[in-house]
């Protein structure tokens, strides 16, 4: 044996390496004997190179009495290249259909409105509430964002994104940085985003606070209409803090400031103009041979800037398994809207592989200081008035649940369905005469179903 | 065991995570004391000193032994628990000294596994002859740690000695454990690859820290015992996907063997491997 293995050495060694005889069966069955274990099948199930990991879904959400649907399509992609560098992905596109209270009143006749492009007419029945003209239309979206470790304990994202529909487009950028102190218990964060939205909308920019006038044909523009397209910027800064309390607790809390200035005003919301005693609709008799109004209704308006603090906390405890989830947020802003919203989801694993989510949310705001449910035929007119409900005294209650299972090959897929119910008030200082006792105010239930899937690629 | 040691345990209970990662440093500690070469007091020890005198061997060593004989065989020689005689001529501390070929000649003589007189349970070692399980004791820990604690426990655990790890099974949810592969600059602290383990073992060889330059050229510490020289055309590092760690190291430790022909060695056996060269 010595001898032969030593004339192999002389003859040289890169010969006898080149042998092609599979050992893999034989060093299996070796190692197996010497840890005294039974072959295992295959046991390995292993991937090489960073994969994309992808949370894809699908989503409906249905508001009552026909009005606004939206289907969904969304997927957020991250891409981990290894050592905490990643890149997101978000990708969604909507397909919006129904329509949306345009802000007049619920009258006890018929009322005529002069459609967005200004050249055709439409009418709601009587004691029913406006709705704008039906729309139809679709929403595509992509973000882009890079998050990586600076130094240490540093962390730093960046991310670009980009959205459009036929009327409306944004552009935004935003920065992160966080930092880690006390052993990674504490992290300190600090985000900056600035967007710039363009609205052109159909038949250009009502002028503020003015008349809606009779539908025109093609040759001659509409009434009362300014520039084709306006845009508005947003800035946001926000701080946060994260804390470990303990093994099973993470308290986090936000603070948020966002500056918007520009076009703010939502060029399809109108008030309908009331007698200051009555309160009932201020009628109008479109011109001879044209179509038209048959109420006076004014295009909103609102102030070009808003400024909003926000406060967020929330609290996340894992009780062995069970995981509590209690957020609670204020929001104040200068235009008087400000907001409480209590919100608390729990997971319960069942199972090996399968969970179920129960969530509630609780939304409540004051009216913005501009709101009115109608407009006083008085002047002079105020420089800001909307009837949007958006911005009235309201609130908005949220059931939910949803149900997650994850596959052997480690993917997941769930469901969630949510009921959505919006009750807007108007207080009596703000109803006019017959309003009063007599306020139809447009609130809406909505149904939200969503599938997920989460996988790997 | 010559690098970090961990064990990744998902067990909520904080006394049942301590007799797991108690059991694992005692397995540990019980596989470094027995096979370690550093050691004077131990089975290894008293084979290398016995000078030409036949060993009786515990059945543990025997079942090392009969497995190092039987990779010796399958390698065609390139495996060899002998070669370590040849680490009197080389250190592989990155430094450029390159030893003299007589220094290399005169080692020679005492590596060569077939010069070993092994039947079970008694070896004898020609004198000046020595053996040590370095390439393959840290794998066989893993492997050993990993069995005591899945019969301790169901929970999902990875076994983790320096690199080479394992796990018991998939984390909960039927989620896999994420591997990072160091990648083979080390000042560039980054994983170059992640692998999704959720079964069976990993094991991976390299040249990160041990290597030796001469005239530019990074020399890996991987010696090819017939010649006594490092294996030129080795990977920077080689890592394998197998059922068990002693298995996975195994075939790094015989990729890396063979030189330029690593990838082509792990393709015909049909693993899943992760190579890395220079470029």
């Amino acid at each position: 044996m010595a001898g032969a293995a030593s004339a192999a050495a002389a003859a040289g060694v890169t010969d006898m390496a080149d042998k092609d005889v599979k050992i893999g069966a034989a060093l299996a069955a070796a190692t197996c004997s010497l840890l005294g274990t039974a072959a295992p099948g295959v046991s390995v199930a292993a991937d090489a190179e960073p994969q994309w990991d992808i949370e894809s879904a699908f989503l409906y959400y249905g508001e009552s009495d026909d009005r606004v649907k939206d289907l969904s399509l969304s997927a957020h992609a991250t891409r981990d290249f290894g050592d905490e560098r990643t890149l997101g992905l978000d990708l969604s596109v909507d397909s919006l259909t129904g329509a949306s209270p345009s802000g007049a009143i619920a009258t006890d006749g018929v009322q005529t409105f002069t459609s967005p492009s200004g050249r055709k007419t439409y009418s709601t029945p009587a004691g029913e509430i406006p709705l704008d003209e039906s729309f139809l239309d679709t929403r595509f979206a992509l973000n882009g964002s890079w998050s990586q470790p600076l130094a240490r304990l540093y962390r730093v994202s960046a991310g670009l994104g980009f959205s459009s529909e036929y009327d409306y487009q944004h552009i935004g950028a935003n920065f992160g940085l966080t930092r880690d102190f006390n052993q990674r218990n504490t992290t300190l964060s600090a985000a900056l985003a600035y967007g710039q939205d363009t609205v052109k909308p159909v038949g250009g920019l009502p002028l503020p606070l003015t008349q809606m006038g009779d539908a025109v044909d093609d040759a001659m523009s509409p009434a009362n209409r300014g520039d084709s397209n306006d845009t508005k910027d947003v800035l946001d800064v926000l701080l946060g803090v994260t804390q470990v309390l303990g093994r099973h607790t993470v308290l986090r809390v936000n603070l948020s400031y966002s500056d918007s200035s520009g076009y703010l005003t939502d060029p399809y919301k109108l008030l309908s103009v009331v007698d200051p005693v009555t309160g009932d609709l201020i009628g109008r008799t479109p011109a001879t041979g044209a179509s038209g109004p048959t109420g006076v209704y004014l295009y909103e308006s609102r102030p070009d800037s808003r400024r909003k603090e926000g406060l967020y906390a929330e609290m996340r405890h894992d009780f062995s398994g069970k995981v509590l989830q209690v957020g609670y947020r204020y929001s104040t802003d200068d235009w008087e809207v400000d907001s409480h919203t209590l919100e608390s989801r729990l997971r319960l694993p069942f199972g090996s592989s399968s969970y179920l989510e129960p969530h509630v949310r609780y939304y409540q705001q004051t009216a913005a200081s501009f709101y009115r449910y109608s407009l006083a035929n008085v002047t002079p007119l105020p420089d800001f008035a909307s009837a949007d409900a958006r911005l009235s005294e309201m609130d908005a209650l949220t059931f939910g649940l949803k149900y997650g299972h994850v596959t052997a090959g480690g993917n997941e897929w769930n469901a969630r369905l949510e009921f959505y119910r919006q009750t807007a008030k108007a207080p009596n200082d703000v109803l006019i005469g017959n309003q009063i006792g007599n306020t139809q105010m447009p609130d809406f239930d909505a149904v939200i179903l969503q599938f997920g899937y989460h996988f790997k690629l | 065991m010559g690098g970090p040691c961990e064990v990744l345990a998902e067990v909520a209970d904080e006394t049942e995570a301590r007799k797991i990662t108690d059991a694992v440093a005692a397995c540990a500690w019980r596989v470094e004391n027995k096979f370690s070469r550093y050691r004077a007091d131990n089975i290894v020890a008293r084979i290398n000193a016995a000078a030409g005198s036949s060993v009786e061997v515990d059945s543990e060593t025997a079942d090392l032994l009969d497995f190092a004989a039987l990779v010796h065989r399958l390698s065609d020689g390139l495996f060899d628990i002998t070669s370590g005689v040849l680490r009197k001529a080389w250190t592989f501390d990155g430094g450029r000294r390159l030893p003299a070929q007589s220094e290399i000649d005169a080692l020679l003589p005492f590596v060569g596994w077939s010069k070993v007189h092994w039947l079970r349970p008694m070896i004898t070692l020609p004198p000046g002859m020595q053996i040590d399980f370095g390439g393959i004791g840290k794998e066989y820990a893993v492997d050993q740690a990993i069995q005591l604690v899945a019969q301790m426990s169901s929970a999902a655990l990875l076994v983790n000695f320096g690199g080479d790890l394992a796990v018991t099974r998939s984390r909960d949810g039927n989620r896999a454990w994420r591997v990072g592969i160091e990648g083979i600059d080390a000042a560039v602290q980054r994983a170059a690859m992640l692998v999704d383990l959720t079964a069976g073992a990993l094991s991976t060889s390299g040249d990160t820290y041990r290597y030796v330059e001469s005239e530019g050229r990074r020399l890996s510490h991987i010696l090819d015992p017939r010649t006594g020289w490092p294996v030129s055309g080795a990977p920077r590092s080689v890592t394998v996907a197998a059922p068990t760690c002693t298995n996975a190291g195994m075939l790094t430790t015989l990729a890396m063997l063979r030189g330029p022909k690593a990838e082509a060695f792990l393709e015909s056996e049909g693993v899943r491997h992760w190579v890395q060269r220079s470029t």
